[in-house]
This record gives structure tokens, C-alpha cells and sequence, in this order.
């Protein structure tokens, strides 16, 4: 009961006067707030800032640290200098029609995190570097001018603003917009976070045209936001000697008690084809059932036509994940994932079981 | 805030609620096609499809079906295929394994064995030093096809059926560029694939030569380019040329020598069967041409 006002207190301190909020976009759906009330990255994913970390640590898990105990709050110099960082590694178990069931142990993921506030609230500079699997890569890294509670601007390298920042980037919505989480992109970004409303404007390479030097894309996304509701749209357009490509995305999600609902519907058409101009139509339904504190029990159902000119031709993902946060920045997770496509093509048809490990800080 | 999401209602409404919620999207979504009238890569039935028949596997024939050939080869096909790699059956493993790559000639395309220092898994998983992930501007491969590949090369990267079977003569079974091409921007590298493994001993700028060619026709002349004749370890099928310097915008032929001394011939010492050398004992077994820049 003391959680709530610790919370709010934190997040003015963090935030100013804006709304703040919490972490995956369920999270954010369940909560009523905004991406960067949780992340220093004002569109999400990433380093999560002070209210975030309270948040992980007190609200998340389903038990909290003693009281007294040592707080991460993520700042190695105070107000200046703030990491952080994502672990996840899993067992996975794929089955494809046909062929020999696969079964690994992986690492999925080591990311460190790090922003610099050269002058707060104005200057900053931000790192993403996956460590690991295989080589480090930078996954962002750009300076911002401005201030994320009001307007910014960001130059570098980072990800655009598209949809659902959903965690799962396979996921059908993310594939095949070719917008997500492992495609950064190099250019600059126009920010506008107001009371109720968050705006982006990016102009970019494109990657599509990476190496080229020829070609750009413009994206730009909208969302209105409310204590119980969202609604969001974005657009994007690439220029490139490949084909040019739109991309179109209408985005909601809503609370209804326990349960958090998301939704994205996207249209994508790509040009340079052998046949044309193709239409892809993915779309997402996910509901998110807090059924007591620290475990949350995530469904989805997918859909995509990847071509609307054939018939006969769609794919469906149904999954079922089970999140279980017992201590404070550890999290184990436990899905299934059902791919059903033509029955021809025996990669559209894959079952996928894992158990996931995810320490984050 | 979080207390009041927590309520007491039954899990039975919410069980319902959430039964309910998939029946609409399932409706409203729509779901799997039935494949009625396509291929296996959701393309209409026609003369032309490229559907692989193969399950997917991790071997050489299985990945060409079901990835090479429907998705890369759509780009990498032709004289204007990427960085020159061709992706089409006839090509694709001469190419791939044992090759350097173009955009980081340190690291092979396919170092059998060792799928971490692969170029073509860090650019299917996104993480290549240069260029974008591959395939570009699409949807990249599911993790398992990924995985599928990551297994051929752990287990040798060993060829298909057609190009493991000992072919019956020793003769060349493809080349980039191919003969005829017109190239915008002059190969790095020349590869000629062969049906058999080559003697690499016998490859050697006697048995190989690539020359420009001069003048009009009727009063043709050719200048010699240097050259670097080499058979990758890991692909003894495969004959890599690599001119010492770009090459100019010019036509070229690719000349093997028909003289018992110099020709190259097979691991196991047959000669190669081709057209009979000319009076100098030559064979020209292509011509290309590197256009001027614009």
C-alpha cells in the first residue's frame, strides 16, 4: 500500500509534471502511461530510467526486496551517467513438419545499456551494444538535443518509431513491416511528448538502402493516450533501388481489468517484385492477464496475407506465454508458439516451446 | 495503481472474456490459407514455379530449394546478382563456400565448420559489419531456417547430392561472370566451378589466364592481365581468379590451356573434357565485358 505514493513521487522527480509510466507495452496498456515514463528512450525499449527501476523492483515482482535493502537505481554518476542492461538466455524446442525436431540451449541476448546527460534535460548521449550473441554491434547510438518530456531531437543511429515495441521480434506484425528492434536505422528524429499525445518524426538511410548511398525513409507515428485506452497510427516510406516500400499501421490497446488488450493492424506495400507490387496485411491481437502479482499470462493470435493478390495463401501465429517475475529483475518466462501456414510449405507450420531466463537491470 | 487492476472478479469471467476475445480476432483475422493452387512459397501454380519439393533439412539441396532458390535468388540472379553472387542452383555452392566475401574479403561467405565466421549467417541474422540484413527489405529468415543453414555448415558444408556424386567427366559446371555478360561494375573475382576436384597443384597462371581484349573485330589483339589463380580449401571444385589490379572497362575472355602440360585436370589426374583447343592450344570458355562508367 505504500508502493503508490513512493511511485508517484518518483516519477515527478523523474518526469516533471508529464504522465509517466512503465515498461513493455502491455505494461504501459495495464498502467495508462506512456513508453518514456520507464525508458530513457523516449519511443521505448532500452535503459529504463528512475521510475522505471522502482518500478521493476517494487511493483513487477511477485516478492519485493526487504525493506533497507540496497536499491539499483541504475545511476553511476548522479544525474549524469545511467546504465543498464538485458539478459536472456533459453531452451527452445522447434518442431518442423518433416524434419528433425530441434532442440538448443542459446543465449539469446546480452545488451548493455548507457546514457549520458552532458547537460540535463537538454544534451544527452545514448548507447545500445549488444554484447553478445556473436560480435558486439551497436544497436543505437545517438545524441539527443531537447528534452524528452517536451520536444527533442535525436541524430545518430536508432530504431524507428513503429507500432508496438513489442519484446518478441519475430513476432508477425514486427517481421513484416521490417520495422523492429533489429533494424536501426541512421538518421534523425523529430520528438513531441505532450499531456496525452507522443510524436515522432524520423527521416532516415532506410535499410533497405544500406551501402547504396541512395535512397531515404520518412516514418512517422502518432498515439493518443488515456488512463484505460490508446490509439495510435503510423506511416512509413522508403525510397530505395530495391523497390519502394509504404508501410501503414493503426495500433490500440486497452484495459479491462486484469487484462491488458493490444492490437496492431499494418498494410505494406513493396514494389520491385518480379511480379509487381506486392500487399502484405499482418495484424496482432494480444491479451495480457495479471492474474496476481508477478505473473502475467500473455495470448496472441496473428495474421498475415503475404500477398493479397493470392488467395489461399495466409499464415497464423497463436502463442502462449507465462511471465513469472519472482524477485526484483529476474524474470522466467515459458511459452509455446503455433505457426500455421499452407500446408505445403513446412517452415510456415513450426511449433516452438521455450524456457526463457531474462535478468534485467 | 496496480491493487485496482488486481480485482476480485471470478478467473471464470476472465477465462471467458479472454475465449470470447479469440473467437472475434480469429473471425475477424481470418486464418491459415489452405495453399489450394499454390507452391510451397505461396506463389500460384504456374510452369515457372520454384517451389522446393525438398523438406528442410541442413543439407546443401534442402537450403537451395527451400531458401536459396525462392527467396535469394529473386536478387541475387543474373549478371547484375549483388557483390556478383549468384544465388541460383547452378551456382550458388561454387560461390558460397570457400569464398571470400566482397563487402569483407577477410571473412568467407561459408567457412565450413565454423558458421559464426560465416558471412552468410551474419548477414541472415542482421549483424554483418557492412550492408543491411539479408534477405533486404523483407522479412528475415525464421530462426529455424537460420538454424538449418548454421547446421549444414557446422557439419562441413558439404555439397549436394548432384554436385557430391562423382560426375562422370571433369568439365566446367559454371562461372561468374558468365560468358556474354555485360557488367556495370568490374568482379572482384572470377570463379569458375567445376564437376570435379580440381588438382590445385596444376592451377597456376599456365592453365588459367584471363585477357583483355583489344582492337576491332577481324584484328583482335589481347593483352594478359595478372591474375591470382587459386582453389579454395574448403571448395576444391571451385577455381578462384583474382586480377591483381580493377580491371578497366574493356572486353575480356577467360582462356584454359588444351596443352597436356599445363591443362588442369581432376584431383585424380583426368584431364578435362571440353571443346578441342585451337591452334594455341587454348580454350576460351568465356568473354565479358565491363562497361564504361556512365
Amino acid at each position: 500500500m505504500r508502493i503508490a505514493p513512493l511511485l508517484a513521487v518518483l516519477a515527478c522527480i523523474a518526469l516533471g509534471s508529464t504522465r509517466v509510466a512503465v515498461a513493455e507495452p502491455y505494461l504501459a496498456v495495464q498502467q495508462g502511461y506512456k513508453c518514456v515514463a520507464c525508458h530513457v528512450n523516449p519511443t521505448g525499449g532500452g535503459l529504463r530510467n528512475t521510475f522505471g527501476l522502482v518500478y521493476a523492483e517494487n511493483v513487477m515482482p511477485a516478492s519485493t526486496l526487504p525493506a533497507g535493502a540496497p536499491v539499483w537505481l541504475g545511476q553511476v554518476v548522479q544525474d549524469i551517467v545511467r546504465v543498464g542492461g538485458d539478459l536472456r538466455t533459453d531452451w527452445s524446442r522447434t518442431r518442423v513438419p518433416q524434419s528433425p525436431t530441434q532442440q538448443q540451449f542459446a543465449l539469446e541476448q546480452f545488451r548493455l545499456y548507457a546514457d549520458v546527460s552532458v547537460i540535463p534535460n537538454l544534451l544527452g548521449v545514448y548507447v545500445d551494444e549488444q554484447v553478445a550473441p556473436g560480435a558486439a554491434q551497436t544497436m543505437e547510438a545517438y545524441a539527443r538535443y531537447g528534452n524528452t518530456s517536451d520536444w527533442y531531437l535525436k541524430a545518430g543511429h536508432f530504431y524507428l518509431p513503429f507500432g508496438w515495441r513489442l519484446q518478441d521480434q519475430t513476432a508477425l506484425v514486427r517481421q513484416v513491416t521490417g520495422i523492429n528492434m533489429t533494424t536501426p536505422d541512421n538518421g534523425v528524429e523529430l520528438g513531441l511528448e505532450r499531456a496525452n499525445w507522443s510524436g515522432q518524426l524520423d527521416l532516415t538511410n532506410g535499410s533497405a538502402n544500406s551501402g547504396t548511398g541512395s535512397g531515404y525513409q520518412v516514418t512517422g507515428q502518432l498515439v493518443h493516450v488515456q488512463s484505460r485506452w490508446r490509439l495510435g497510427a503510423a506511416g512509413s516510406f522508403t525510397r530505395a533501388d530495391a523497390g519502394n516500400r509504404q508501410t501503414y499501421g493503426l495500433f490500440a490497446g486497452v484495459k479491462t481489468g486484469p487484462i491488458a488488450w493490444l492490437g496492431e493492424v499494418d498494410l505494406v506495400r513493396q514494389a520491385g517484385y518480379p511480379n509487381g507490387t506486392r500487399t502484405m496485411i499482418p495484424a496482432l491481437a494480444e491479451a495480457n492477464w495479471l492474474i496476481c502479482k508477478g505473473n502475467n499470462l500473455k495470448l496472441s493470435y496473428e495474421y498475415s496475407d503475404p500477398e493479397r493478390s493470392v488467395a489461399n495463401n495466409g499464415q497464423t501465429r497463436w502463442s502462449a506465454v507465462y511471465e513469472l517475475t519472482p524477485i526484483p529483475f529476474l524474470q522466467a518466462r515459458a511459452g509455446f508458439r503455433r505457426y500455421q501456414g499452407i500446408p505445403q510449405n513446412h517452415l510456415q507450420n513450426e511449433t516452438l516451446g521455450f524456457i526463457e531466463l531474462h535478468v534485467f537491470l | 495503481m496496480l491493487p485496482a487492476a488486481l480485482n476480485t472478479r471470478p478467473l471464470a469471467t476472465h477465462w471467458r472474456r479472454l475465449a470470447a476475445a479469440a473467437l472475434c480476432g480469429t473471425w475477424l483475422c481470418g486464418c491459415s490459407g489452405s495453399g489450394a493452387g499454390l507452391d510451397s512459397n505461396g506463389q500460384p501454380l504456374s510452369g515457372s514455379s520454384s517451389g522446393g519439393t525438398l523438406p528442410l533439412s541442413a543439407n546443401f539441396d534442402a537450403i537451395q530449394a527451400n531458401v536459396f532458390t525462392p527467396i535469394c535468388s529473386v536478387c541475387h540472379a543474373g549478371a547484375t546478382a549483388p557483390e556478383g553472387l549468384m544465388l541460383d542452383a547452378t551456382h550458388s555452392y561454387n560461390l558460397l563456400v570457400g569464398m571470400p566475401s566482397t563487402e569483407v574479403p577477410s571473412i568467407l561467405r561459408v567457412k565450413p565448420s565454423d558458421p559464426t565466421n560465416s558471412y552468410i549467417i551474419q548477414k541472415l541474422e542482421g549483424h554483418a559489419a557492412v550492408g543491411g540484413q539479408m534477405p533486404l527489405g523483407e522479412t528475415p529468415l525464421a530462426a529455424t531456417t537460420i538454424a538449418f543453414i548454421v547446421q549444414w555448415i557446422t557439419d562441413g558444408a558439404q555439397p549436394g547430392t548432384a554436385a557430391g556424386t562423382m560426375a562422370a567427366t571433369f568439365r566446367v559446371a559454371s562461372m561468374v561472370p558468365e560468358n556474354g555478360d555485360v557488367l556495370a561494375v568490374a568482379p572482384a573475382q572470377i570463379v569458375i566451378g567445376f564437376t570435379r576436384e580440381l588438382d590445385a597443384t596444376r592451377a597456376d597462371t599456365a592453365a588459367v589466364r584471363l585477357e583483355r581484349i583489344d582492337g576491332e573485330a577481324g584484328a583482335q589483339a589481347t593483352t594478359a592481365i595478372a591474375i591470382q589463380p587459386s582453389v579454395p580449401a574448403a571448395n576444391p571444385r571451385a577455381l578462384l581468379l583474382t586480377p591483381r589490379s580493377p580491371l578497366m572497362a574493356g572486353q575480356y575472355q577467360v582462356v584454359l590451356s588444351g596443352l597436356s602440360g599445363t591443362a588442369l585436370s581432376a584431383r585424380d589426374g583426368e584431364p578435362m573434357s571440353a571443346a578441342p583447343a585451337d591452334a594455341n592450344g587454348d580454350r576460351i570458355i568465356a568473354r565479358f565485358t565491363v562497361a564504361a562508367p556512365p
